[in-house]
């Protein structure tokens, strides 16, 4: 009798994970226990609300592009500066002070986003850091407009449309409808493939932008939505307390935030509610740390990094799909590409002349010159160092060249960002096979369809039919390269020829015109040897022009339509396979001169 | 003033600040991660010479030894604690808990010492010294040649032993070292407590003069992390240069008004301690947004 609902309520476990139990308890709680709370009980709630805002916008930054920013903080405090100040001065309402007090945030996170972005991690953690400081002796000093270190009292609270909400109960369910609706937008926005691409650009920053992801947009998107929220947060913040004090801008502010992440999970809607819940309730729940809140929180920061990295609502999903396994992703009916663009064969695609490219002293590249026709396929030999792989990096854009050209069908790419070149039909794989490791072999694949169209609108707009299609088309790949076994599989277990062909699948989803390969043959025996070879001759005869980097000559040999061979940074031999492996110059450079043998 | 007096005054609080560099940089380049609680170190160092100096009324010079081994249990503790669980995860990861261990240690310190600022004692005492027209404190002479001892002991230490050739060997590859049957996981531990040493030393330098409160380590944290951003990230040499470049900063800056008697009505406004602190951290972001490999580091180029 009970078998029936059993069976939904592990099918929404299952489905919905540890988020569904959550937000019915919630819900539960709002219609029983609330309309008999406390005064005080709500006011902790309505900061809750705030605080969970807070960590939304900063699961954009931290969570999905990755980078830890110490900033979080500092835009809550300029939006409820803002806010307070315009409300004090000039008796501007809550809703009319929105656009100024999400704007300003915003600006600032363009104004410093825009250079600071492109640092590394810990330069960026400085940076924001040091962001976060200047504003904040900005604030104590300006004192005829900010107050200075006392801060503004008696900023008049929050309303709508005209109306000021006099109950606390009106204000915390005003703040809780702000929760709910920045809550489904950070929902939205990171399940579809701007999620996807997020993972990859965590997982894989180079492979990203060489598939087409506009990797530094990607960035500033999530740093200006993690400002918009924060601003949000702090103008609520501000309004609900009734005080501005320069607090707001402080670093301890920053670590609530952080700790709420973390605690939370990341990259979760429900983590960063729960914990902004747990985090801000802590000191009312256990009285006796009130005046030590801070301490509770640095330790309880560094429990949940150490145990539990991934954070309460991340690990409780672990768990529960492990305790009851959500029902297998159905795998999509592969569907072709449709190809962009045929080269008629022969003609000259690539064109390469002087290039070079030093690193410090050492000319990796040292005036590299060749072509490249559609549908041949042209191996690239040469000794360890010799400059292979740093000629596909200089032509994908990886680095720029420090002289020389590069020409794609007759206009000059040389120095182009990555992601550019990729859109320009001109596709790669790596050495070591570079896939996002949690994400599907599937959506490794589908993601590099769709990378020129990603983006915070289009994510908005976004449907699920554009989703299927992708994931049609990138199983049809996957077939291709006999791949498809494994669409399902998170990229980061697979086995390292699997990887490659799935690497290679992906490559082919940028519907190239120009594919470069690195070492494709590597790890694989004769028979799958001999099966990758078949393939990428198919692929050739589509008219696309294929450059393989091999050692492997009984691989190459008969794939290869001309070999080419590289020693330090030159081209040494160019023409057909027999003529180039039977050359002394490259005897010499692999094996070294007979002198250098005999001693 | 003096030009010599001003440059005794960079040179004193370069030195204590060189030392919370390098503590800082040695971490860096044994793990990768930055120790964000490096400057909560310094703080602890500071209340513990005053703890010492209160159970024991001898000058800072005579506790320093007691000091500095205390701050190294500390640092064992912050390895422990902060990196061992974290070294096979992403780097950000160290960063958080070192976040959450210097929170802790802050709140810690207010719990034990109180918000109120407090003096470490002096090193030898509290007077001055005359010498080709420059009027100086003990305690600054005392503090650059407290400094520059433990500078050396630490070069001597990276040359010229076993245990110092192992740690740059490690610094420079990990993967490799290990391989080599260097115990890698002994070393950083091992390190930590140099580190924390190093910083508990400049602690008690800079608590005489500066004072010391549970959050003063923020400070010295950031200008650790400058020095070694604008030093040239890991390198050394570089974060002592770019910590005297801080101290140069610091004591020059808010004395412009007395070298230039012109700017004197500005010196409450535009030469205050606050635009002082604005104008470095502006700069800073400036090198980094410019020249993010440092003032003096050459532009390194990785293979992706």
């Amino acid at each position: 009798m009970s078998a029936a609902p059993k069976q939904g309520i592990a099918r929404l476990l299952a489905r919905g994970g540890i988020a569904a139990p959550l937000a019915l308890a919630a819900l539960l709680w709002a219609v029983f226990v609330l309309p008999h709370a406390s005064d005080y009980v709500v006011r902790v709630l309505t900061v809750a609300g705030t605080y969970a805002l807070l960590a939304l916008g900063f699961g954009f930054v931290f969570g999905q592009a990755g980078a830890l920013s110490l900033a979080q903080g500092t835009f809550m405090g300029v939006g409820a500066y803002v806010s307070g100040i315009l409300a004090v001065r000039w008796g501007v309402p809550f809703d009319a002070a929105l656009p100024a007090s999400i704007g300003l945030p915003v600006l600032l996170a363009l104004i410093a986003g825009v250079p600071v972005l492109r640092l590394q991690t810990h330069y960026f953690a400085l940076a924001t850091l040091l962001i976060g400081q200047v504003v904040l002796l900005i604030a104590v000093q300006w004192e005829s407009l900010t107050g200075g270190a006392n801060g503004i009292g008696g900023i008049p609270g929050l309303s709508l449309f005209g109306w000021p909400l006099h109950s606390r109960l009106a204000a915390l369910l005003l703040v809780w409808a702000f929760v709910a609706a920045g809550g489904l937008l950070a929902w939205h926005l990171g399940r579809g493939r701007l999620g996807i691409a997020y993972a990859v650009l965590r997982g894989q920053p180079v492979a990203a932008r060489a598939i087409g992801i506009d990797t530094g947009t990607l960035r500033l998107l999530a740093f200006l939505l993690s400002a918009g929220y924060a601003g949000l947060a702090g103008s609520l913040y501000v309004r609900a307390i009734g005080v501005l004090s320069p607090d707001i801008l402080g670093f301890p502010v920053m670590v609530t935030c952080l700790t709420i992440a973390v605690v939370g999970s990341r990259r979760r809607v429900a983590g960063a509610i729960l914990g902004a819940v747990l985090i801000v309730e802590l000191p009312e729940w256990a009285r006796f740390l009130r005046d030590d809140y801070l301490l509770a929180y640095g330790c309880i920061l560094l429990l949940v990094i150490v145990a539990i990295p991934e954070g309460l609502t991340e690990t409780a999903d672990r768990w529960l799909a492990r305790l009851l396994p959500p029902p297998p992703r159905p795998l999509p009916a592969p569907a072709p590409l449709p190809t962009a663009h045929v080269s008629p064969r022969g003609e000259t695609l690539l064109e390469v002349s002087g290039l070079v490219r030093r690193f410090g002293g050492v000319r990796a590249l040292d005036g590299v010159s060749l072509d490249l026709h559609g549908g041949e396929v042209l191996g690239l030999i040469g000794p360890n160092g010799s400059g292979k792989t740093t000629l596909v990096n200089v032509v994908t854009g990886i680095f720029p060249p420090d002289a020389g050209t590069v020409r794609f069908a007759g206009r000059d790419i040389a120095g182009l960002a990555p992601h550019r070149i990729a859109r320009l039909c001109i596709a790669r794989t790596f050495q070591t096979a570079a896939l996002a490791p949690d994400l599907s072999a599937l959506d490794n694949v589908a993601i590099a369809r769709d990378a020129a169209r990603l983006g915070f609108w289009r994510a908005l707009r976004a449907r699920g039919t554009e989703k299927a299609a992708a994931e049609a088309e990138a199983m049809g790949l996957l077939v291709r390269m006999d791949a498809a076994a494994h669409a399902l599989a998170p990229a980061g277990t697979l086995p390292p020829g699997i990887a490659r062909r799935v690497e290679i699948a992906r490559a082919l989803a940028v519907r190239p015109r120009v594919l470069l390969l690195d070492e494709p043959a590597a790890g694989l025996n004769e028979e799958e040897q001999a099966d990758l070879a078949r393939r990428l001759r198919t692929i050739a005869a589509e008219g696309v022009a294929i450059v393989v980097i091999e050692h492997n000559m009984p691989f190459l040999a008969p794939l290869a339509d001309r070999l080419i061979c590289l020693d330090r940074g030159r081209v040494i031999a160019a023409g057909l396979p027999d003529a180039v492996t039977s050359d002394p110059r490259v005897i010499e450079a692999y094996l070294g001169t007979p002198r250098a043998v005999a001693s | 003033m003096p030009i010599s007096q001003l440059l005794l005054g960079v040179l004193a609080l370069g030195a204590a600040y060189a030392l919370i560099a390098l503590g800082f940089v040695l971490i860096l380049n044994a793990t990768g991660a930055v120790n964000f609680s490096q400057g909560d170190l310094v703080m602890a160092g500071g209340f513990g010479a005053v703890a010492l100096g209160q159970a024991l009324h001898w000058t800072g010079l005579a506790l320093l030894p007691a000091l500095l081994v205390g701050m190294a249990a500390l640092g064992v503790v912050l390895a422990v604690l902060t990196y061992l669980p974290l070294r096979r995860r992403p780097p950000e990861a160290v960063f958080i808990s070192t976040i959450a261990f210097g929170i802790i240690l802050q709140n810690l310190a207010n719990r034990l010492f109180g918000a109120e600022p407090l003096a470490a004692p002096s090193l030898l005492g509290a007077g001055r010294v005359r010498f080709a027209g420059v009027n100086a404190s003990l305690q600054s002479l005392a503090t650059i040649g407290v400094a520059a001892l433990l500078i050396v002991a630490l070069h001597v230490m990276f040359t010229h032993t076993q245990t110092g050739r192992r740690l740059r060997a490690m610094a420079q590859d990990r993967d490799v070292a290990l391989a080599m049957g260097i115990p890698v996981d002994r070393m950083v531990v091992g390190t930590f407590a140099v580190a924390a040493a190093l910083a508990g030393g400049a602690g008690l330098l800079l608590s005489n003069v500066f004072f010391v409160t549970p959050t003063s380590g923020g400070e010295y944290m950031v200008k650790a992390y400058i020095a070694v951003v604008i030093g040239g990230w890991g390198s050394i040499a570089g974060a002592v240069a770019g910590a005297l470049l801080i101290a140069a900063f610091e004591v020059i800056y808010p004395s412009i008004p007395l070298l230039v008697p012109a700017l004197l009505p500005w010196s409450d406004t535009a030469f205050s301690q606050t635009t002082s602190t604005i104008m470095l951290d502006a700069a800073v972001l400036l090198i980094l947004m410019l020249r993010p490999q440092g003032l003096f580091g050459e532009r390194v180029r990785q293979r992706p």
